[in-house]
C-alpha cells in the first residue's frame, strides 16, 4: 500500500510538471499545442539515451543513438533541451501567422510524423520496441531495490517539481507573464502596444516544451523504458483536461488538476474492468476525457481554481498615501 | 515651385490597400505636421480606419509609402511601429478582458525590466521598483480619465465608454510621439467627451504629442484641428481648415451635405 | 521498368487524390463559412466508414449504396455537431481558441465512441474489388475507377452548386467577407447549417472511399488521415474549395509517386513536408491571392 501511494505521489509530480508547461503555453499565452505529449516523449527519449550505456547495435538492448552515460541532473537537461529544440522547429513553422489554428494544425501533424518516424527509424530509439534499461539516478551507488528506491526518487521528483514551479511562477507574475496574458486575450492589441507577438509566443511555447521534456525525462528515469505505445493522443488530452479542470492560467490550479484528472480519475478507472471486453474501458476513458474537456470549457471555463486577480495595494505607490488616508480612492 | 518648409511627423504617399475587390484605400497622400492635431474625416466606409490600420502596421499595404519622423516605416510590423512611438487606438475599443485596468496600463510601457523571460526570472527586485514607478504614472492617467475608481476591476467589466477611455489612457502609458485616434469619443457620454477634448489639447500642448484624429462630429473636429483631411471612397477629397472645407463643393456634396 | 513503376504510382496517386479531394473540400467548405478549423473532422470520415460498414456487412447492402446512406447520415451528424456542440459556444462569443479546444475534445470523444461500439480491431467491407482493367498506362480495379468517378462527380456537382445556385453564391459571399454578407441580407445561420451538412456528407463519403482504399480500418482511420487533409487544404489556401481540389491532386500524386522510390511507410512524411513548405513560404496557398489570410 505504501509502495502504491509512493508511486502515485511520484506520478503526481510528473503530471504537475506537465500541466505547468502546458499552462504556460495555453493557459497563459493561448497557444494550442495538440501534441504536448510528443514533447514529453522527446524529452524522455533523449534523456534516456543520454543516460544509457552505448548501444550494442542489435544486441540485447537494441539500437539507439548517444549512450553518453551522463549522470542525473545532466540527462534530464538534455531531454529538456531536445524537446525545446523541437519546440523551436514547430514554432518557426506554425507561429509566424497570427491565426492560432495554423500552429494547432502543425502540432497535430508533427505529432503523427514524429511518432511514425521514431517507430520506423529503428537506429534512433530502437523503433516500435523502444528503449529499455535506462539507469535510475544514482542507484548504481545506492544499490537500492526497486521498492526502496522510491523514497529517494520521490525526493528527486519533488525537488524538480519545486524548481519548475518557481520557474513558471516567476514567469507568470512578471511583466513577461502579463504580456503573455495580453497576447492570449488579443494579440493585435499587444502588437499595437509594441510587443513582438511572435517572439513572445515562441518563447512561451519553447519554455513549455522544455518543461514537457523535463517531465518526460523524469518519467523515463523512473520507469526505465519508453516506447511509442506509451505516448498516444489520449496522453496529450489527459494533460489538457487536467489544465482545463484545474483552472487555466493558475499554477496552483495545475496541482489540483494534475491530482483530479491523471491521478484520481485514471487511477480510479484502472480498477474497473469489463471482462468480456478488455479494451472497452480504454475507449470509455477516452470518451470521458474528451467530454471532460468540452464540458469544462462549457460550464466552468475558468476551471476549479480560476486565474488569480492581480490587485495592486495603493500603499505601495509613492505619493498616494495621503489620498488613501483622505478617502479619495472611492471618488469617481 | 518651392516646397513649403514644414516639419512633418508623418508623411503618407500614395497609400493603397484593397480587400479582395474592394479598394478600401486607393492612392492616399497627406501629411501630419509635428505638434498638431490633424483631423481625418469622411463618410462611413471612406477608408479612414484602413488608413490607420495601414500606418500602424496592422496589415500590409499594396502600395505607397509611410514616413514617420524621418523613417520609412512602410510595411513595418505593428510592434516595431509602436516601439518607435507611433501608437494607435481602436475604433471599437479592444480591452484585454482578463487583465485589470491597472494591468492594462502597466502592460503598455515598453521600457520596463522583466519583459523577457530571463529578466522575469533574475531581475525581480528591479521589476518591483520599476513597477512602483509605473503604477504612479498609471494613477495619474487613470485619475485624468476618470478611471481611478475602477483600477482593480477587470477591463472586461467596464462600460463601453470606460473601455474607450482605457484604450486612450493605456496608449498614453506607452509614451507616444504620434497618436492615431480612431473615433475616440464615439460611445463616450457628452460630458466626458468634452473633457476628453480638453485632455487631447493638453497632451498636445504639455507633452508635444502629435495627433491624427478620426472623428465624425465636425464640431469637435473644428474646435480641435486646424488641419483636416477629407476622405471619400478610398481617396482624398480635400485638405485644409474646417471653414475652408465647408465652402468646398465636393466636400459638401460627398460628406457634409449627407 | 521504372517507368511502369512511376505510372503505377501515378495511378495510385489519382485514387488517393480522389479520396483526399472529397475530404479536403468538405473541411475547407466549412472553414470558409465558419472561419475556424474543425479538428473533429477526421471523425466524420471514421463515422462514415463505420456506418457504411453497418449497412454493407450487417445488412448486406451494396457498398456504394451503403456509402451513399452513410454520407447522408454523417451529414446529419455534422449538422447536429454544429447545433448541439458548436453553437452554444458561438452564442456565448467564445474565443476561437476555445472553439478549437472543443473540436479537438469532441474528436477524442467521437473516436473513442466509435471504438467503444465497434472495438479496436480491423474491419473490412465485403465487396468484390472487381476485375482489373487496363486504361491507358494504368491498371485499375473496377472499384478504384468508381472511386475516381465518384470524386469527379462530386467535384463537378460542387462546382455547379457554388457557381450557379443561390446557396453556393451565399456560401462564397460568406467566406469572402462575413460582415458584408451579413449586411447584404444573406441568412448566415441557414447557410452555415448547409455548410455543415455538406461538410459531413463529403467527409462521410471520403471516409468510406478511404476505408475501401486502405482495405481494412480501425477507429483511428479518420484522425490519422486528418493531417494529410490539412496538407491539401493549406496547399490550396484554407477556405477555398477549388484550391483544396488542386491541393488534393498534388498531395495525392506526390505521396504515391514518392512511395515508388522509397519506403512507403514514409509517404505521409511527403505530405507533411509539403505542408511545412507551404506554411513557411506561401501560407495563403498556391492559388493567386484573393487578399485574405
Ligand atoms: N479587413 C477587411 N476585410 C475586408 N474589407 C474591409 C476590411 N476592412 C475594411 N474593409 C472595407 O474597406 C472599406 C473601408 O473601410 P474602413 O473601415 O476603412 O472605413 P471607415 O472610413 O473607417 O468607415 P467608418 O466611418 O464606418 O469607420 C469598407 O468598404 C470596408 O468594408
Ligand atoms: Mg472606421
Amino acid at each position: 500500500m505504501l509502495h502504491y501511494l509512493l508511486t502515485l505521489a511520484i506520478f503526481f509530480a510528473f503530471f504537475a510538471v506537465e500541466a505547468w508547461g502546458l499552462n504556460l503555453q495555453f493557459g497563459l499565452t493561448g497557444i494550442l499545442d495538440f501534441t504536448y505529449i510528443t514533447f514529453v516523449a522527446i524529452g524522455a527519449y533523449f534523456a534516456g539515451v543520454a543516460a544509457m550505456t552505448p548501444s550494442t547495435n542489435g544486441g540485447m538492448g537494441g539500437s539507439y543513438i548517444f549512450g553518453w552515460q551522463l549522470p542525473f541532473p545532466l540527462s534530464p537537461v538534455i531531454g529538456g533541451i531536445a524537446a525545446a529544440m523541437l519546440g523551436v522547429v514547430v514554432g518557426i513553422i506554425g507561429l509566424r501567422r497570427l491565426r492560432s489554428d495554423y500552429l494547432a494544425i502543425v502540432t497535430v501533424s508533427v505529432g503523427q510524423i514524429v511518432w511514425m518516424v521514431i517507430g520506423n527509424a529503428t537506429p534512433l530509439f530502437n523503433g516500435w520496441d523502444g528503449i529499455v534499461g535506462v539507469p535510475q539516478p544514482y542507484n548504481s551507488v545506492m544499490n537500492l531495490s526497486t521498492n526502496n528506491y522510491e523514497w529517494p526518487f520521490l525526493g528527486i521528483s519533488v525537488i524538480v517539481a519545486a524548481i519548475i514551479f518557481w520557474l513558471v511562477r516567476s514567469l507568470t507574475e512578471s511583466p513577461y507573464g502579463r504580456i503573455l496574458r495580453a497576447i492570449r486575450e488579443d494579440e493585435n492589441v499587444a502588437a499595437a502596444l509594441g510587443k513582438n507577438v511572435f517572439r513572445y509566443r515562441m518563447s512561451a511555447f519553447v519554455i513549455g516544451a522544455f518543461i514537457a521534456g523535463i517531465s518526460g525525462a523524469l518519467q523515463i528515469e523512473y520507469i526505465g523504458a519508453w516506447n511509442p505505445s506509451g505516448w498516444t493522443t489520449l496522453e496529450t488530452f489527459i494533460v489538457w483536461a487536467a489544465m482545463l479542470v484545474g483552472g487555466r492560467g493558475n499554477n496552483r490550479g495545475m496541482l489540483l488538476g494534475a491530482f483530479l484528472v491523471p491521478v484520481l480519475f485514471t487511477e480510479a478507472t484502472r480498477w474497473i474492468t469489463i471482462p468480456a471486453h478488455p479494451l472497452l474501458m480504454e475507449a470509455i476513458r477516452g470518451m470521458a476525457i474528451g467530454l471532460l474537456m468540452v464540458l469544462a470549457v462549457r460550464f466552468r471555463p475558468q476551471g476549479v481554481i480560476p486565474e488569480r486577480k492581480r490587485v495592486f495595494p495603493l500603499t505601495t505607490i509613492p505619493g498616494l498615501k495621503e489620498d488613501v488616508a483622505n478617502g479619495h480612492t472611492a471618488q469617481g | 515651385m518651392a516646397i513649403p518648409l514644414r516639419d512633418n511627423m508623418l508623411v503618407v504617399k500614395d497609400l493603397r490597400k484593397s480587400f479582395g475587390g474592394v479598394k478600401a484605400v486607393d492612392g492616399v497622400s497627406f501629411d501630419v505636421p509635428r505638434g498638431t492635431i490633424t483631423g481625418l474625416i469622411g463618410p462611413n466606409g471612406a477608408g479612414k480606419s484602413t488608413v490607420v490600420n495601414s500606418l500602424s502596421g496592422f496589415h500590409g499595404v499594396d502600395g505607397g509609402s509611410v514616413m514617420f519622423d524621418g523613417t520609412d516605416i512602410t510595411n513595418w510590423p505593428s510592434h516595431k511601429v509602436a516601439q518607435r512611438g507611433l501608437i494607435r487606438t481602436f475604433q471599437l475599443a479592444r480591452e484585454l478582458r482578463s487583465l485589470t485596468v491597472f494591468e492594462n496600463m502597466l502592460l503598455a510601457s515598453n521600457d520596463q525590466p522583466g519583459q523577457t523571460s530571463w529578466q522575469a526570472l533574475f531581475l525581480r527586485k528591479k521589476i518591483r521598483d520599476s513597477e512602483r514607478d509605473l503604477l504612479g504614472k498609471a494613477v495619474d492617467l487613470l485619475k485624468r480619465f476618470n478611471l481611478f475608481h475602477v483600477r482593480d476591476e477587470y477591463a472586461g467589466n467596464l462600460s463601453g465608454g470606460q473601455k474607450k477611455l482605457l484604450d486612450l489612457a493605456r496608449a498614453l502609458m506607452a509614451d507616444p510621439r504620434l497618436m492615431l485616434l480612431d473615433e475616440p469619443m464615439a460611445g463616450v457620454n457628452p460630458t466626458l467627451a468634452g473633457q476628453l477634448q480638453e485632455h487631447i489639447r493638453d497632451l498636445k500642448d504639455e507633452k508635444g504629442i502629435t495627433f491624427l484624429l478620426i472623428e465624425h462630429n465636425l464640431r469637435i473636429v473644428e474646435s480641435l484641428c486646424n488641419h483636416v483631411v477629407v476622405m471619400a471612397e478610398g481617396t482624398i477629397l480635400a485638405e485644409g481648415n474646417m471653414s475652408a472645407l465647408r465652402e468646398n463643393e465636393n466636400v459638401v456634396r460627398a460628406y457634409l451635405g449627407g | 521498368m521504372t517507368l511502369s513503376l512511376i505510372w503505377m504510382g501515378i495511378g495510385f496517386g489519382l485514387i488517393t487524390a480522389s479520396v483526399l479531394a472529397l475530404g479536403a473540400v468538405g473541411l475547407t467548405l466549412q472553414f470558409g463559412v465558419t472561419n475556424f478549423v474543425n479538428f473533429a473532422y477526421g471523425e466524420f470520415l471514421t463515422i462514415g466508414a463505420y456506418l457504411a460498414f453497418v449497412f454493407n456487412k450487417g445488412l448486406n447492402m451494396n457498398i456504394w449504396l451503403s456509402m451513399l446512406i452513410a454520407g447522408v447520415l454523417t451529414a446529419v451528424v455534422a449538422y447536429l455537431f454544429n447545433v448541439w456542440v458548436i453553437q452554444p459556444f458561438i452564442k456565448r462569443k467564445s474565443q476561437m481558441i476555445i472553439l478549437l479546444v472543443v473540436t479537438i475534445g469532441m474528436d477524442l470523444f467521437l473516436m473513442n465512441f466509435v471504438q467503444a461500439i465497434f472495438g479496436p480491431e480491423f474491419k473490412q467491407y465485403q465487396d468484390p474489388a472487381g476485375s482489373i482493367l487496363h486504361i491507358g498506362p494504368f491498371l485499375f480495379t473496377l472499384q478504384q475507377i468508381i472511386i475516381i468517378l465518384i470524386a469527379a462527380a462530386a467535384m463537378v456537382s460542387l462546382h455547379v452548386l457554388l457557381k450557379y445556385t443561390k446557396l453556393g453564391k451565399a456560401m462564397r459571399a460568406l467566406s469572402d467577407n462575413a460582415e458584408l454578407a451579413l449586411i447584404s441580407g444573406i441568412p448566415t445561420m441557414r447557410v452555415t447549417n448547409y455548410a455543415w451538412l455538406l461538410s459531413g456528407f463529403l467527409g462521410g463519403l471520403a471516409g468510406v472511399v478511404l476505408a475501401i482504399n486502405v482495405n481494412n480500418f480501425t477507429p483511428a482511420l479518420g484522425s490519422e488521415f486528418l493531417f494529410v487533409i490539412f496538407a491539401a487544404v493549406i496547399m490550396g489556401g484554407i477556405g477555398r474549395p477549388y484550391g483544396a481540389m488542386l491541393g488534393a491532386l498534388v498531395i495525392g500524386l506526390a505521396m504515391e509517386v514518392s512511395a515508388t522510390f522509397m519506403d512507403s511507410a514514409y509517404k505521409t512524411v511527403v505530405a507533411f513536408g509539403i505542408l511545412v513548405i507551404m506554411l513557411l513560404f506561401r501560407p495563403q496557398g498556391i492559388l493567386p491571392s484573393r487578399g485574405r489570410v
